[in-house]
């Protein structure tokens, strides 16, 4: 051992622990950096997981079983086994009277909405901001802001209560005008105005919220100048109200027009009947039909395919829009 | 605000007209509320005759005797309380953790797990798959299933995931150099300062709990695991399709309008109870979601 | 020793390298300061020694460890942040107790350093009352408060004062200097301000573009700047720059600008210069001011002259440049209009290379 000339009387241990010192100390590769990275967030993922985990469960296996819209489905051989049947579904689809129907009343219905319910908040928040008397402004808008909180089952009561041929306020109301009682929910051609406005009844106080905030973002040095000025209130709301929030308006526009098919139709469900599906059934409505209580699972999956791609290329060009509409304009 | 003595004419004009239509609004919006309580609180016969427009015609409360003596309503009752309850707590179960992992920018693949939840919000599978799934996993007629399977929503997460992105850096880096780990500075730290967004979290959950309708029609067979929002439905089928079995329950103290009116008044009074809360927490709410994705 | 010793220390996101090889020595008990426009790398190199940010290369040890790769909460250090992120819904205490909780330190233990603390920076009357309820120096003593009671090897400091109004930034500096003086922690503290640099340092590092570009006592840095960069950063108003160009004169190097001259001082570095072009560094505090046609004076045209009570600040230009002189008021009233012009010790001149604006060798007084 004292051979070596170059023993310098170092003992092994001391070389030992400085050979582990400048193992420690060089600088870690990629594996060992996630693997540092990980020992010290591990538990941010294990936070994340159970979020993941249930996406995957729950929303995206669904995304996978769509490819029932293209077998023939069994529920005996289930969903691995049934056999492959191409467009099969879609092409049965767009050859039955019923879905066509239900793609038009959608269309429909979403236009109807958006024409008359899209400018409703809109002009709530202008209304609203025009009010002086708070405590008047503050119940006023409690008071608006309610149904929108109420379940659609308790809606759609109300709607039948009233509507009722023998017992119904509307009825009623017709009968001291000398007008004969009219069963409103089994003439198809009262559906839509029923419906339309239901919903505008219900949500057009509480989604003027956003324009609110809106508003209340104007600077009030505005409408002061303005005053000073010599100009209206009638002036104001269109020469500065109205341009000020017309970006939100705007975003609000092209998020609405995203969402088109998302017609309600859990309303639905509950205000149609065989008597009005001329002009009520929709095609959420017809797939609850088809599918879940018809059994025939392959062709509504299919039917429910068709909505959710229209529906994600719909939400995905004004997602689009909307952010290049707000950067242009913000900035 | 500005002094209305001040005003013009023309502007008098208008601020009054501005008051009364909001005014009638305000009135068409609560009426059929007045209008449905005073039916649940009229006798049968004048109910039938169309007789009750504004405050109860024969003041009873027969309607309710029948609603509090109906077995399934309170089962319904009690189902509604165990999904609200348990659901809300199991999607902050998973939500607060979620979001917060998805705020936190040394996460890796941020991106990646934040479009995961962002895609859900644009695209949904539908009706028909989410059904097939959901009695594949066994959770059909399962108040388990309900309260799981719809837990976590996208536009919850980011709303909470936006509130915390929003608490400065700053207070993870102390807590985290005082020696604190994750879930120290989730629970110690961001999940106190972020009550009121969990406040709004919470209420969006309680809300769409108290009010869901569809999926647990769809999912529960068993009568005695619905809730009252579908039992609410069947009272009201009845009363809609089936005029011979309501025929068959009129008397002169109660009828099936006020029945289901009075059943309605039932199910909205813990909304309202609430109601104060949500007014407070939901225009917040929708505004904060609205800001990023 | 619980000093801190950075070795090369890089920062890179990805492609882009923020912080290029920082070597820096902190000795037991001293209080570095960290000072540079903002963006120059200061945070980062700080956050990178509280193990907030991930070190890209080079070596980092504190106490002798190498802790590269340790945790935040093992590198036995605390920071004071520039927001304080005090918890809003604790009371003073329980934010100072934070830490010791957290790390499960008996609740005797816990109650005494509370009270040690809350008596060391007079905090003990707010003890109970929330964050919300103090005022902007009390906060900041929470936040100290909070980083002391754990007796950290090293103080970090991440701009503590840039939050408070001139006055209190002042107070707070000196309770600052005083706490360290008392508790002699080593303290490495980043600020974009120049004169809280100046007051707190043992050591001031002056960082641009993510390089260190001076180290040095803050005297040392403020009469022998080492390039033009730190001449300007350090003193208030900044040191004036003239472009010249040195030539022999009858005694020894003069620098010649705008058809006038300046005698150097006669060091080597100066001697053999002759010819080249360069910027000379005058602070406005060393000159002294001359009136019309006094010998020797160079001449400046004055726009304006700001009188501060005790002392005034003549602005002026020279070659197109602005140029500042401060001068006391006492003893000049009377010729304040007059001003033209003004003289300099030649020792006082700091003459950088033109070009790559370091200061030529040799020069420099000590402090």
């Amino acid at each position: 051992m004292s051979s070596d000339p170059n023993f310098t009387g170092q003992s092994t241990e001391s070389l030992v622990t400085e050979a582990k010192e400048a193992l420690r100390r060089r600088k870690p590769g990629r594996i060992e950096r996630v693997g540092d990275h990980l020992k010290r967030e591990w538990q941010l993922y294990l936070l994340l997981i159970p979020t993941i985990l249930w996406l995957l469960v729950f929303l995206y296996k669904p995304m996978y079983g769509l490819q029932i819209a293209f077998k023939d489905y069994s529920v005996f051989r289930g969903l691995a086994a049934s056999p492959w049947v191409g467009f099969e579904h879609f092409q049965t689809l767009f050859g039955n009277d019923q879905f066509l129907r239900a793609l038009r009343n959608t269309i429909y219905i979403s236009m109807l909405s958006l024409i008359f319910g899209f400018p409703m908040p809109i002009i709530l928040a202008v209304m609203f901001n025009e009010i002086l008397h708070q405590t008047f402004k503050k119940t006023a808008q409690t008071i608006v802001y309610l149904p929108h909180f109420i379940s659609s089952v308790i809606i759609a009561g109300i709607v039948i209560t009233a509507f009722s041929p023998s017992a119904g306020i509307v009825n009623t109301v017709m009968g001291w005008f000398g007008l004969e009682p009219i069963y409103f929910l089994t003439k198809s051609e009262w559906f839509r105005p029923i419906f339309v406005g239901t919903s505008i009844w219900q949500e057009a106080g509480f989604q003027s919220i956003v324009y609110l905030a809106a508003i209340a973002g104007i600077s009030p040095t505005l409408y002061e100048s303005a005053v000073v000025d010599g100009a209206s209130r009638w002036q104001m709301v269109w020469k500065i109200t109205v341009p000020s929030i017309l970006p939100t308006i705007i975003i609000m526009l092209i998020i609405r027009i995203g969402n088109m098919l998302e017609v309600s139709f859990e309303m639905i469900i509950l205000l149609y009947q065989p008597a009005t599906y001329e002009t009520a059934d929709v095609v959420n409505t017809f797939i609850y039909r088809q599918g879940i209580q018809g059994g025939q699972y392959d062709l509504a999956g299919a039917a429910g395919l068709f909505n959710a791609v229209v529906a994600f290329v719909l939400v995905m060009t004004a997602n689009t829009i909307s952010k290049r509409y707000s950067r242009t304009s913000l900035w | 605000m500005l002094n209305m003595n001040l005003y013009s004419r023309g502007d008098k004009l208008f601020v009054v007209t501005n008051m009364v239509l909001i005014g009638l609004f305000t009135i068409s919006t609560l009426y059929p509320f007045i209008y449905i309580a005073s039916l649940s609180m009229s006798t049968g016969f004048e109910a039938r005759a169309g007789n009750v427009t504004l405050t109860p015609v024969g003041f009873t409360l027969e309607a309710y005797k029948q609603v509090l003596s109906e077995p399934l309503f309170w089962s319904s009752y009690k189902n509604t309380f165990i999904y609200t309850i348990g659901g809300t707590l199991m999607s902050l179960a998973f939500i607060i953790p979620g979001a917060y992992a998805l705020s936190r920018p040394q996460l890796y693949g941020r991106r990646f797990w934040n479009l995961m939840v962002a895609f859900t919000m644009w695209f949904h599978a539908g009706m028909i798959p989410f059904f097939l799934n959901m009695r594949d996993l066994g959770l059909l007629d399962s108040y388990f299933g309900i309260i799981i399977g719809f837990a976590v929503n996208g536009f919850n997460i980011i709303l909470l995931r936006n509130f915390f992105e929003g608490i400065p850096q700053s207070f993870e880096e102390a807590a985290r150099m005082d020696g604190a780990n994750e879930f120290q500075v989730l629970w110690k730290v961001y999940v106190p300062l972020s009550k009121p967004a969990i406040a709004t979290v919470a209420l969006f959950c309680i809300v769409s709990r108290w009010n869901g309708l569809f999926w647990a029609m769809v999912l529960l067979q068993d009568e005695e695991k619905i809730p009252l929002q579908v039992y609410l439905r069947k009272v009201i089928a009845e009363l809609s399709d089936d005029e011979e079995f309501a025929t068959s329950l009129l008397s002169a103290a109660y009828s099936f309008e006020t029945v289901s009116a009075a059943i309605i008044v039932c199910s909205i009074i813990p909304i309202l109870l609430i109601y104060p809360f949500l007014q407070k927490y939901f225009s917040k709410g929708i505004l904060l979601g609205g800001v990023k994705e | 020793m619980s000093g801190v010793s950075l070795k090369g220390i890089i920062k890179a996101y990805g492609a882009v390298q923020v912080v290029h090889g920082i070597d820096l020595e902190v000795q037991e008990k001293e209080f570095v300061v960290l000072v540079g426009p903002s963006g120059c790398g200061k945070s980062t190199t700080l956050r990178m020694i509280a193990g907030l940010e991930e070190i890209s290369d080079g070596e980092l040890t504190i106490d002798g460890r190498f802790v590269n790769r340790v945790a935040p909460k093992d590198r036995d250090v605390a920071m004071v942040f520039q927001n304080y992120a005090l918890y809003p819904h604790l009371n003073v205490a329980d934010n100072i107790a934070f830490g010791l909780r957290i790390r499960k330190e008996s609740k005797e233990t816990i109650a005494s350093s509370v009270d040690e603390v809350g008596e060391i920076l007079g905090l003990t009357p707010y003890l109970d009352r929330r964050p919300a309820d103090l005022s902007g120096g009390q906060r900041q003593r929470v936040a100290m408060g909070r980083a002391i009671v754990r007796r950290p090897k090293v103080f970090l400091f991440d701009e503590p004062l840039s939050n408070l109004d001139a006055k209190l930034r002042t107070q707070m500096r000196a309770e600052i200097k005083r706490l360290h003086k008392r508790l002699g922690v080593t303290s490495i503290y980043v600020t974009h301000d120049q004169v809280e640099a100046m007051t707190l340092a043992d050591r001031i590092v002056v960082m641009h573009d993510g390089r260190i570009e001076q180290v040095g006592s803050p005297m040392d840095l403020f009469l022998n700047p080492a390039n033009t960069f730190v001449a300007s950063f350090l003193g208030s108003p900044p040191m004036n720059m003239v472009k010249a160009r040195i030539v022999a004169g009858d005694q020894g190097p003069v620098a010649e600008f705008d058809g006038q001259s300046l005698p150097l001082a006669q060091i080597p570095a100066l001697q053999n210069s002759v010819g080249k072009a360069v910027t000379l560094g005058i602070r406005p505090e060393f000159v002294t001011v001359a009136a019309n046609g006094t010998p020797g004076c160079v001449n400046v045209d004055v726009d304006l002259v700001e009188t501060l009570g005790s002392e005034a600040l003549i602005h002026a230009s020279l070659q197109g440049d602005p140029f500042v002189i401060r001068t006391e008021t006492l003893g000049h009233l009377g010729m304040l209009g007059d001003i033209s012009g003004f003289t300099i010790e030649p020792d006082l001149i700091r003459v950088f290379d033109a070009e790559s604006g370091a200061a030529l060798p040799g020069q420099g007084t000590k402090s």
